[in-house]
């Protein structure tokens, strides 16, 4: 098992090197792992395509900051809390979107996302209210933390997600979720609850979303609603599962790392060309490797060993 | 009755021919391959800059462009449907999502690249210029490409049911297996109708372009737009384009006049998630539902 290893290695970084630029960079790609991660949990393992992700991520951010500024909450509590909230509506919204299939998930759940940003975007204006501050955007405290206690955040929220997905690899609750995939009305037949499956699913990616969204927002301290729910963000969680590998351990780990590294990388040096490559890059990978690196690596060892 | 509540339901119509022929194309790759073309607003733009350029450079009305805007797109759709999308498209429908996604990077930043990020206009002699009938407003262009934008859902709907590539097409959408045994080339059929596609919602870019802005980077909004509007009418039912754009625009136009303009927005998708809910198959109930 080299996990535990894993961890302690990364969990090292800020010890390793005094160096903001790297430390930064590590955060961020923990970030993106615990947030494709998430993606997976639901989507990558049921194949239940969420394009709607982000506006748990976005509600954690806004629970965190309105908590912190109107009600003088502390940081920790408020990180749970938007974890909680967060949760909280998915339960609602789960409940009748997971009916749907196919398509129809998809664009739901990026309709209910969309209209929560324009919802954040317009409460005030059209209520006459000063709770989401519309496009203004909501100024966090500034608390004084240096890089490394963000780092250990943001590290703890991902390790629980990376453990999430071990659960589901090695319980009846995982075998439910591929058994959807597989085949949902088989599944349903032979006795699983795959409602409340898919449910479960959604609920916990949500509450692992709405703590990455709160802590993200008292490290970056000003939020806006278009970047709260930015549409970018769940393409890139999807993107970064579907590069790995979608509904595996590893998918979400290696997809998140060696995208945000390369983004940093041609983001600095072509910075004009960037998104055109990236939109390359997607494309290649799709037509070459549609399973992903994960999946395509364990085929070629398939072919060798078989 | 008032004249602003009237004048909101004209305008809403008006919106809802456009929006109904930027949808059709959307409503056609969707019903036909199971394609959500992440794309479709790039066909738009790419679309409303043909005419753009056309009439800067060689000041042809973008009416009279429309041929051109419709030749260049119906090429651009079939070659990427036949180079890039029939690759994939046996295939699970999320690989067509996110390769759909990577082409509206590719072509939105290209389009930045060479286009800049200037927001442009096309100014023709009846920009401005209004119809005034009982006391109502209509502009001309609006009401012009109201017009074009029937015509274009009509011809859309004459070719696939009054042709032979028509029928090849709806055979294909309905069992590509069979089809495949009764002799039609499916690869050649899907980039047939992902060129039409393309034709189609590059002839709704150059129409709305006398009264839009047009920049490398409108896409995104005109297919979530186009989402809207095909859930609403029925996905892959092609009628359903007109119902759900006269929906979307009367119920846009609407809570502009009474709410907010912002608020009309999140009105749209809350529109859209209840419609899905409750009725995923479109307002007539003749959409699609896998």
């Amino acid at each position: 098992m080299v996990f535990v290893p894993a961890c302690i290695v990364v969990g090292l970084i800020p010890f390793l090197t005094r160096d903001e630029y790297i430390l930064r960079v590590a955060t961020v790609v923990l970030m993106w792992i615990g947030m494709a991660g998430c993606w997976n949990l639901m989507s990558g393992y049921t194949g239940y395509i969420d394009f709607g992700p982000v506006v748990y991520f976005g509600l954690g951010s806004y629970t965190t900051a309105i908590c912190m500024t109107k009600y003088g909450l502390l940081f920790f509590p408020a990180v749970v809390l938007s974890g909680l909230v967060s949760a909280l509506v998915a339960l609602p919204i789960g409940i009748p979107t997971l009916r749907l299939k196919g398509a129809y998930f998809a664009i739901a759940t990026f309709a209910f996302a969309e209209t929560m940003k324009q919802v954040a975007l317009e409460f005030d204006r059209t209520f006459g209210v000063k709770f989401f501050e519309g496009s203004h955007g909501i100024t966090l405290p500034i608390g004084g933390h240096d890089n490394t206690f963000f780092f250990y955040f943001i590290f703890a929220v991902t390790v629980a997600v990376v453990l999430a997905h071990y659960n589901v690899e090695h319980s009846k609750f995982g075998y439910g979720l591929k058994a959807i995939h597989e085949a949902e009305t088989a599944a349903e037949i032979a006795g699983v609850d795959t409602t409340g499956i898919k449910l479960r699913a959604y609920v916990t990616s949500a509450f692992f979303l709405g703590l990455l969204g709160g802590i993200e927002a008292y490290w970056i301290t000003y939020i806006t609603p278009p970047d709260a729910f930015s549409v970018h963000k769940t393409v890139q969680m999807v993107i970064m599962t579907l590069l790995g590998g979608m509904g595996t351990f590893l998918g979400p780990i290696v997809g998140a790392s060696f995208l945000t590294l390369l983004s940093e990388v041609l983001g600095t040096k072509f910075v004009e060309y960037y998104l055109i490559m990236i939109g390359a890059i997607i494309i290649g990978i799709i037509l070459i490797m549609p399973k992903g690196i994960v999946g395509t690596i364990k085929d070629w060892k398939g072919i060798r060993f078989i | 009755m008032d004249t602003v509540f009237i004048q909101a339901i004209v305008n809403g119509l008006l919106l809802g021919g456009v929006y109904a022929a930027y949808s059709a194309g959307f409503s056609l790759i969707f019903g036909v391959m199971g394609v959500v073309n992440l794309a479709h607003g790039e066909l738009i733009m790419l679309g409303a800059f043909s005419s753009y350029w056309m009439f800067a450079l060689f000041h042809v009305d973008p009416y009279l462009s429309l041929p051109v805007s419709m030749g260049l797109l119906f090429l651009f759709g079939y070659v990427v449907q036949k180079y890039i999308i029939n690759r994939v498209i046996e295939l699970p429908h999320i690989m067509s999502y996110i390769l759909t996604f990577g082409i509206h990077l590719m072509v939105a930043n290209t389009a930045l690249q060479l286009w800049t990020h200037d927001f442009r206009t096309i100014t023709t002699s009846y920009s401005g210029a209004n119809l005034a009938v009982w006391g109502l407003n209509i502009p001309y262009a609006r009401l012009v490409t109201f017009v074009l934008a029937l015509v274009i859902v009509a011809a859309l709907w004459f070719l696939l049911n009054r042709t032979e590539t028509g029928r090849a097409i709806r055979a294909t959408s309905m069992d590509k297996e069979v089809a495949r045994l009764m002799g039609v080339k499916i690869h050649h059929i899907y980039a047939i109708t992902f060129g039409i596609g393309a034709a189609v919602s590059g002839l709704a870019g150059a129409l709305i372009s006398p009264f839009v802005i047009i920049f490398p980077e409108m896409g995104l909004s005109y297919t979530i737009i186009a989402f809207c509007v095909v859930v609403l009418g029925g996905m892959g039912y092609m009628p359903g384009a007109l119902w759900g754009g006269a929906i979307l625009g009367i119920a846009q136009s609407l809570s502009a006049t009474y709410l907010s303009a912002g608020i009309s927005v999140a009105i749209t998708f809350l529109l859209l998630f209840f419609m899905l809910i409750f009725r995923p198959t479109g307002i007539v109930g003749k959409g699609i539902v896998t």
